[in-house]
C-alpha cells in the first residue's frame, strides 16, 4: 500500500473478492483498506466479499466499526460481505467490549465463507474453476 | 666532486693522495649500496672523513683507512635506514586533533556542574565531595557525622538525585516556571515512585513543557527497570505499538491468550481516546507484585478532559461518531478501572488486570 510489505492483499476469485489482512493495522491503515476494498468491489463488479481477519490480534471498537462500515458499503454496492477467521480470544474480547459485527455474517474460515456466499447465490464460480 | 683542496703541507698525506683514492672509494660504496640515491653522498662523506684524518694517518696506511671508513659510512647508512623504519610508526600521530567545540562543551559542562554543586546545601555538598572526590567511604562518613552507613548512603543518593536535576537546569539554562517543577524533577531523578505520586509527577509533566523536556534524560536513566514501560502516544501508529508493548509485558505473567487480547484491546481503546481527544499523552504499563500479580495500565493526557465522567461511562454515550462504547466496554474488560478527569487539565485512566482472575474459556 505505501511501500514495504503489503499489509493487506485483495484477490479476485470469480465474482468474489477475498481480502486478507496480513498484520495488525492501525486506524489510518484500516481506513485506507476500507477505501481500497470498496473501490475494488466496483471495479471487479464483485457480488461477494470475504474479509479474512485471522491475522488481527486485536479488533477494538474502531476496527469492528470499520469492518461493519465496509460491509454496509459493500451491500449498497451490491455485494455480500462475510467476515472469516475471527480468533477465539478476539471473539471473546469483542463480546465483553460490547462490540459485535452487527448484521455482518461471519464464518469460521475461508472455505466456510465461500460456502456461505455460494449458498446465498453471491458466488458464481467460473466454469474452469472447481466447485467449492 | 673534487677533493683537490690542499690541506697544507701536512706530514702524512696530501689532498692529492686522497683524490687518488676516489675511484676506489666509489667502487666500494657502489658495490655495497648499488644505485641507492644517497650513494654519491656516501662517497663524499667518506672522502671528507679521510681528508680530515689524512694528516694523521701513517704513510702507506691511507688506502686501508679509506676502505674501512667507506665500509663504516655504508653500514651506518643501513643502520640509519633500519632505525628509521623501526621507529617510523612512532612518528605518526593517529589521534585526531581535538575539535575546538569539544573544549567549549567541556567548559560548559564544567560550569553547569559547578553551578549545580553551588546550589546544593553546604552539608550535602561536603558529604558528596568527601565521598566522590576524596574517596571517603560511607562508614568513615557515618562515623564523622555520628550516623549509620546506610543513612549516609541514602543521603548521598538523595544528593545525587538533586545534583542531576540542578545540573540539567544549569546546562539547559532553565528556570523552573512553577514551584512544583523542582520537587517533581527530583522525585523523577531519584526514581522514588511514592514521592512521584505524592507530587503528581506524571500529571505535571503533561502540563509543564520545560519539565517534560528535562525529565527525558532522568526517565531514561530510570528505564533500567524492566517491569515498567512508558510509551508516548500521539498518533495512530503509537496505538498499535502501545498495545503491542502491553501485550509483550503481560506475557511475562501467567496470563492466558484471552487475557492478553483483552489487555491489548483495552490499551488500544484508551490510547485511541488520547489520540482523538487530547492529541497526545502517554501510557505507562507496569507489572504489579502486590496484592497479587497483575498488570496496571495508566493512560494519561493533558487534553480537554471529560465534563461528565458518569455519562461517558454509560453505554451509548460518545462525543465522536460511532457506537459510543469506548470506556464502558474497557471497564468491562478489566478487573479494576478508575477514571479521573478535570476539564481543561486532562484525563487519567487507571486500569488493572489481575493474574488468575481470567475468564478463560474452559478448553
Amino acid at each position: 500500500m505505501n511501500g514495504g510489505p503489503a499489509l493487506v492483499s485483495i484477490m479476485r476469485q470469480g465474482s468474489t473478492l477475498i481480502a486478507s489482512v496480513h498484520t495488525a493495522l492501525n486506524d489510518s491503515e484500516l481506513v485506507r483498506f476500507e477505501h481500497d476494498l470498496v473501490d475494488q468491489i466496483g471495479e471487479h463488479r464483485s457480488r461477494g466479499v470475504i474479509i479474512d481477519v485471522a491475522a488481527l490480534d486485536v479488533i477494538d471498537s474502531f476496527a469492528a466499526l470499520t469492518l461493519r462500515r465496509i460491509a454496509d458499503m459493500a451491500r449498497l454496492r451490491g455485494a455480500q460481505t462475510v467476515l472469516v477467521g475471527i480468533q477465539p480470544e478476539v471473539a471473546f474480547t469483542m463480546v465483553r467490549l460490547g462490540m459485535g459485527t452487527g448484521a455482518v455474517p461471519t464464518a469460521l474460515d475461508l472455505e466456510e465463507g465461500l460456502a456461505l456466499l455460494a449458498e446465498q447465490g453471491s458466488h458464481h464460480p467460473r466454469p474452469d474453476e472447481p466447485e467449492a | 666532486m673534487s677533493a683537490t683542496e690542499r690541506s697544507g703541507d701536512a706530514p702524512g698525506h696530501t689532498a692529492d693522495d686522497v683524490a687518488d683514492l676516489i675511484p676506489m672509494v666509489r667502487r666500494i660504496v657502489y658495490s655495497r649500496v648499488g644505485s641507492h640515491p644517497s650513494a654519491e653522498d656516501l662517497v663524499q662523506e667518506t672522502l671528507t672523513r679521510v681528508l680530515s684524518a689524512a694528516s694523521t694517518v701513517e704513510p702507506g696506511m691511507l688506502e686501508p683507512y679509506a676502505i674501512v671508513t667507506a665500509r663504516n659510512v655504508v653500514s651506518s647508512l643501513w643502520r640509519d635506514i633500519d632505525r628509521k623504519n623501526r621507529n617510523q610508526h612512532r612518528l605518526v600521530d593517529l589521534s585526531a586533533p581535538e575539535p575546538p567545540e569539544k573544549q567549549v562543551v567541556l567548559e560548559e559542562e564544567q560550569s553547569a556542574m559547578a553551578a549545580a554543586l553551588a546550589r546544593l546545601d553546604e552539608r550535602e555538598r561536603r558529604a558528596l565531595l568527601d565521598h566522590e572526590v576524596d574517596g571517603a567511604d560511607t562508614h568513615a562518613l557515618a562515623a564523622r557525622h555520628g550516623t549509620t552507613a546506610g543513612a549516609v548512603a541514602a543521603q548521598l543518593n538523595r544528593t545525587r538525585a538533586r545534583l542531576r536535576v540542578e545540573y540539567l537546569l544549569a546546562i539547559e539554562h532553565v528556570d523552573p516556571p512553577t514551584d512544583r517543577c523542582r520537587p517533581v524533577l527530583i522525585a523523577l531523578s531519584s526514581g522514588d515512585q511514592r514521592r512521584q505520586r505524592e507530587v503528581q509527577a506524571a500529571q505535571h509533566l503533561l502540563e509543564c513543557e520545560p519539565c517534560a523536556r528535562l525529565s527525558q534524560p532522568l526517565l531514561e536513566r530510570g528505564q533500567q527497570r524492566n517491569d515498567c514501560l512508558r510509551i508516548p502516544v500521539s498518533s495512530d501508529a503509537d496505538i498499535v505499538s502501545a498495545r503491542r508493548a502491553a501485550r509483550e509485558l503481560a506475557t511475562r505473567l501467567a496470563f492466558g491468550a484471552t487475557d492478553l487480547t483483552v489487555i491489548a484491546t483495552a490499551v488500544s481503546e484508551v490510547c485511541r481516546n488520547i489520540v482523538r481527544f487530547a492529541g497526545s499523552g502517554e501510557v505507562v504499563v507496569e507489572l504489579l507484585e502486590a496484592p497479587t500479580r497483575g498488570i496496571q495500565i495508566v493512560a494519561r493526557d493533558g487534553g480537554p478532559g471529560i465534563t461528565d465522567v458518569d455519562r461517558a461511562l454509560g453505554d451509548g454515550f460518545s462525543t465522536y461518531g460511532g457506537l459510543g462504547l469506548g470506556l464502558p466496554g474497557v471497564r468491562r474488560l478489566m478487573d479494576e478501572f478508575a477514571i479521573a478527569s478535570e476539564p481543561g487539565h486532562g484525563t487519567t485512566v487507571t486500569m488493572t488486570k489481575w493474574e488468575g482472575t481470567d475468564h478463560e474459556r474452559p478448553t
